[in-house]
Order: structure tokens, then C-alpha cells, then sequence
């Protein structure tokens, strides 16, 4: 849940008087998409994307203009400082993927470079990153069964849901809470993700205590606007 | 009435999961009584399991995986890999019998003694990986078989397809880079069932790009869905790759009765696709096909269907 685990560590950094070019060229070496930019201490100065560099750039297919590739030649030689963003959105790595989530969210980047109380440059997590994050956090990385279970939104649901996997003895990956997802009598929707292959007993007991296994195809079906 | 070989051998009871484990000794059990009472076993060629070559096993598993389980087994450790992978004294012994069996049944189809045969087997195999254990699957069966027919027969293509509602993740790992065996499987979509994978992006990788194919069906969705699938995915990959010999991963926990999966294939779903598969076999292989028991856990239902797929591959339907 926390940045430090999920971020990028080695450092791939470059400085503010490189080119654009030496700057375009060692993403492409490393294949990254943000390149962060440092001072000699260490300390985040600016981060450059690959849209940054390509937007400076005039288009590929205009290249055999020579006016354009002059201009290219310009640009190229041109230092990374007057490119980049200046002070960019960063987080601590003792910031959470909530924080990353929505400051991507807010702020439309797809990373954010990582540092410390000093602003020294630590890491960077990228949207990759979090993906890989959520898969874990979901345990969707190691074999399982997703349920999809119905229930009143009342109070003691999700204690019941959870007592009755538990008494199964069954490890659980992950409990989803889907509040977009509710049948039409106000009942909302569970995805416990069981590491196990044994589902066919705890499923009786659930719908014993009257929970109601979802289908994705019937709820679908009931989303769509019902012929008068 | 075609000559189809039953393999079944009382031996497969003793390895033994423990209390309210789905996968249990009774599988076997009610099958085989079911066969008798309808006078239907009294029909099959009989084969007998001798235990395989270790050889044979070292075609798919690592050596060092095969010693792992034999020691768990000898060392009475109560599972391997996970705990639901129970394991008892005989369960290394039983495994071995099971793939030996297997590849009997082989024999005996390529021999020409048998037409087809079905293997009942415990325990199963398609989620048994390289090196590990996994979904109650020890040795894979199929897979092993597979590496038999080619190894031993010659047999150069071989079709797998793999109907148990459980993606069998061993056997399309064992197979992703090999352009020599093709593996289909219909199972619920892993996004809701074990062991989460089998996606329609899996085709395989390198040689073997385009020699495996899955086609995951929701939860909820049954005959209709399964006819569709099969008729769109399966049919044409087996056309365009012609394979020479038909292994089935049979799994019969599909049906609706069977609460391991959220699918609702009935019984008579069930008959389209062991008509369907004979008809593969038939149009490709020359009739020759080897099936093997994977899932299939609703007490009531499996024997019932066992029966049925045995109907189907022995022309009496």
C-alpha cells in the first residue's frame, strides 16, 4: 500500500544541461517514458516525458523537408532544462497508492517521481507500477475464485460473508466492495477473491444465509433500458 | 458398438484427501458402480494401471519436483505446494499408476485394440505444472501422454482439448512454445474461476504462437454458449491444424449441479460435446482418442455423465 514498495528504485536520471537528444536517446535505451531530471546533489529539479520531447519535435513525416530537419537539429541539440516541467507533483515513498492514484488522476501524468524530506530523487512510480500494484493488492497473481455475491446493504453483511469463508478455512486474496454494483432492491455487491479451488461448499453456505451469486451476463442484461 | 477401453483400477482409491475434500476416493467409486449396475462396464475393454516409467514423467516434470512429491508422500506430509493439495503415503504411488495407466490406454488405442478408451483416473492432472502441484493435480496426465504418443508412437500433432470447467493451466504452460501439440480448453472465465487464467489473449508463445486457444465462458452462461464456442473456436483450429491424436482433459464439474463453477452446462450439453469430440476424432485422428478424467465433483451428476461420454465414444448413443 505504500510507495516504496511498488516504486521504480534504480534510478535513471538525467541532468538539466544534457540535450534533448542525449535525453530522447537514453529513454529509449532504458525504455521509459518519464526521464526525472536532478542536480549534482541528487535533488528533483524537473521531469521530461517522451510527449514532451515528441510535441517539441516537428513530425516524422515532414522530415525530408530540410527547413524541418534544421529545425529538428535545433531543438535536438537544445539542453533538457528548458524543456522539462519545472517542480514537478512528486510523493514521499511513505506516501500510499491512493495518494498516486489520485494525484495521476488529478494531475493527468503517468508518473511521479519519488523523494525524500530533502527533495533528493528516490524513485518514480508510473502507471505500470500500479498496475502491477493493484493486481497484487486484488491477490489476482496467484490462483483463486472470484465470488460474486449479492447482499442487503445493511450492517453484519460483510461480517457474515467473512466469518462463513473463514469457517471454510479458506484464504482470501482480496474483499471488493462494488457500490456501482447493486441489484435493483438497493442490495449491493461483494467480490471475495478465495485462494482456492474448493468453492462448491462455501458457495451452499452463502446461499443458505440467503446471499445471491451474481451473473455477469443477467446483471448486465438488467442494466439496459427496459422496452416499455 | 465400437471396442472402447475403460482403465480403471482399485488402486486409484488410496490416494486419500482427508474429510470433505471435494476431490475423494467416492469420485472414482460411484463412477465405476454406476457402470456396473447399467451393465454398460461389462461392455468396455478392460485396462489395467501399471505404474509408468519415471522416464515418462521426466518428459513434463522437473526430477527434482517428482523426488519433492515422492518424499512428501514417503515423509507424511499432509499436502504439497498448498494446503489443499492433500497428500497421503500412497498418494506419490497412486499418481504414478494413474499417468501409467494413461498411457496404457495409449497403448492399447494405438495398438488397435481399443477404438478410444477413457481413463478414470484420481488423482487428476491438468493443473499440475512443470514443477509444482497445484488445483489437486500432482503428475499431468495428458500432458505426459502427449510426450508418450510422440516419443513412442511417433504420432507428430496432437490435439488436446480440455473441457473441464477449470482452465488447465499445467498443461497449456507445458505446451505454450510448441508448434507440435495444440491445446484448446473451455472453461469459466478466469477473471471469476480458478486458477484465474486461460485468457483469449493466451495463444501460445515463439513456435508454439497460435497452437494454444482459450475460450472462457461467464458464469451463468451454459449450453448455448459452449455449442457457440466450440463450433466458432474449436472446430476451426482443429481443421487448421489437423491433429493426428485427441487427448481429453474430461471435466464434468461444467454442469449446473456442480457448485465448483458458476457455468450451467446440463446434461444434454454435455452429450453435444462428447458428440462433437468423437466427430473430431473421427474426421481427424481416425477415430483414435484417449480421455481422461479431470474435475468433476457433484456426487449425484458425475457418474451419470461419466456414463454418457462412454455412450457417446462407444457408438451407443
Amino acid at each position: 500500500m505504500f510507495v516504496f514498495k511498488d516504486m521504480a528504485k534504480t534510478l535513471i536520471n538525467g541532468d538539466e544541461t544534457m540535450t534533448v537528444s542525449q535525453a530522447r536517446d537514453l529513454m529509449r535505451e532504458k525504455d521509459i517514458r518519464h526521464l526525472p531530471i536532478t542536480d549534482a546533489a541528487g535533488k528533483l529539479v524537473g521531469i521530461v516525458s517522451d510527449r514532451d520531447i515528441r510535441s517539441a519535435l516537428p513530425s516524422d513525416m515532414v522530415d525530408t523537408d530540410s527547413s524541418c530537419r534544421e529545425e529538428s537539429v535545433m531543438i535536438l541539440s537544445r539542453p533538457i532544462g528548458s524543456l522539462m516541467t519545472k517542480d514537478p507533483v512528486c510523493v514521499y515513498p511513505f506516501d500510499t497508492l491512493q495518494d498516486v492514484l489520485l494525484l495521476m488522476q488529478r494531475h493527468r501524468v503517468g508518473a511521479l517521481p519519488v523523494v525524500d524530506e530533502d527533495g533528493i530523487l528516490r524513485g518514480i512510480v508510473a502507471v505500470g507500477d500500479m498496475l502491477s500494484a493493484f493486481i497484487e493488492v486484488m491477490g489476482i497473481h496467484q490462483p483463486g475464485t472470484l465470488l460474486c455475491v449479492l447482499a442487503p446493504d445493511r450492517q453484519g453483511e460483510m461480517k457474515k460473508l467473512i466469518d462463513t469463508i473463514s469457517d471454510e478455512g479458506i484464504s482470501t486474496g482480496s474483499i471488493l466492495v462494488a457500490r456501482g454494483i447493486q441489484g435493483g432492491d438497493g442490495r449491493k455487491a461483494f467480490f471475495p477473491y478465495l485462494l482456492t479451488n474448493n468453492v462448491a461448499r462455501v458457495k451452499q453456505k452463502l446461499i443458505e444465509q440467503g446471499f445471491e451469486m451474481l451473473e455477469p451476463v443477467k446483471w448486465y442484461l438488467d442494466q439496459l433500458p427496459k422496452k416499455s | 458398438m465400437l471396442r472402447t477401453g475403460f482403465l480403471y483400477d482399485p488402486r486409484f482409491l488410496l490416494h486419500v484427501t482427508g474429510d470433505d475434500h471435494p476431490e475423494c476416493p467416492d469420485r472414482l467409486r460411484l463412477i465405476v458402480e454406476n457402470l456396473e449396475r447399467s451393465g454398460l462396464l461389462g461392455q468396455l475393454m478392460q485396462i489395467k494401471a501399471e505404474k509408468a516409467k519415471q522416464h515418462w514423467i521426466e518428459t513434463v516434470h522437473h526430477i527434482r519436483y517428482i523426488m519433492r512429491f515422492e518424499e512428501s508422500c514417503a515423509f507424511g506430509m499432509p499436502s504439497i505446494d498448498h494446503d489443499e493439495n492433500r497428500i497421503c503415503y500412497d498418494s506419490y504411488d497412486t499418481a504414478m499408476l494413474a499417468v501409467g495407466g494413461v498411457l496404457k490406454a495409449v497403448d492399447a488405442v494405438m495398438e488397435g485394440e481399443a477404438a478410444n478408451a477413457f481413463c478414470a483416473v484420481r488423482p487428476p492432472g491438468h493443473h499440475a505444472e512443470f514443477d509444482r502441484a497445484m488445483g489437486f493435480c500432482y503428475f499431468n496426465n495428458v500432458a505426459i501422454a502427449a510426450r508418450y504418443l510422440q516419443e513412442k508412437w511417433g504420432v507428430k500433432r496432437i490435439g488436446i482439448v480440455d473441457f473441464d470447467v477449470h482452465h488447465g493451466n499445467g498443461t497449456q504452460h507445458i505446451f505454450e512454445k510448441d508448434n507440435t501439440v495444440f491445446y484448446y480448453s473451455i472453461h469459466e472465465h478466469p477473471s471469476f474461476s480458478y486458477p484465474g487464467t486461460g485468457r483469449e489473449f493466451d495463444i501460445g508463445m515463439g513456435d508454439g504462437e497460435g497452437f494454444t486457444k482459450n475460450s472462457p465462458v461467464l458464469p451463468g452462461r451454459g449450453d448455448t454458449e459452449y455449442r457457440k464456442r466450440l463450433t466458432d473456436d474449436l472446430l476451426p483450429a482443429m481443421s487448421a491444424f489437423q491433429p493426428q491424436f485427441l487427448l481429453l482433459s474430461s471435466g464434468f464439474d461444467a454442469h449446473v449441479d456442480d457448485l465448483m463453477s458458476g457455468t450451467n452446462l446440463s446434461t444434454e450439453g454435455y452429450n453435444f460435446i462428447f458428440r462433437l469430440l468423437v466427430d473430431l476424432a473421427v474426421r481427424f485422428c481416425g477415430g483414435r482418442l484417449v480421455s481422461v478424467l479431470e474435475g468433476g465433483y457433484h456426487l449425484d451428476t458425475l457418474p451419470i455423465l461419466v456414463s454418457n461420454h462412454i455412450k457417446y465414444l462407444a457408438d451407443l448413443k
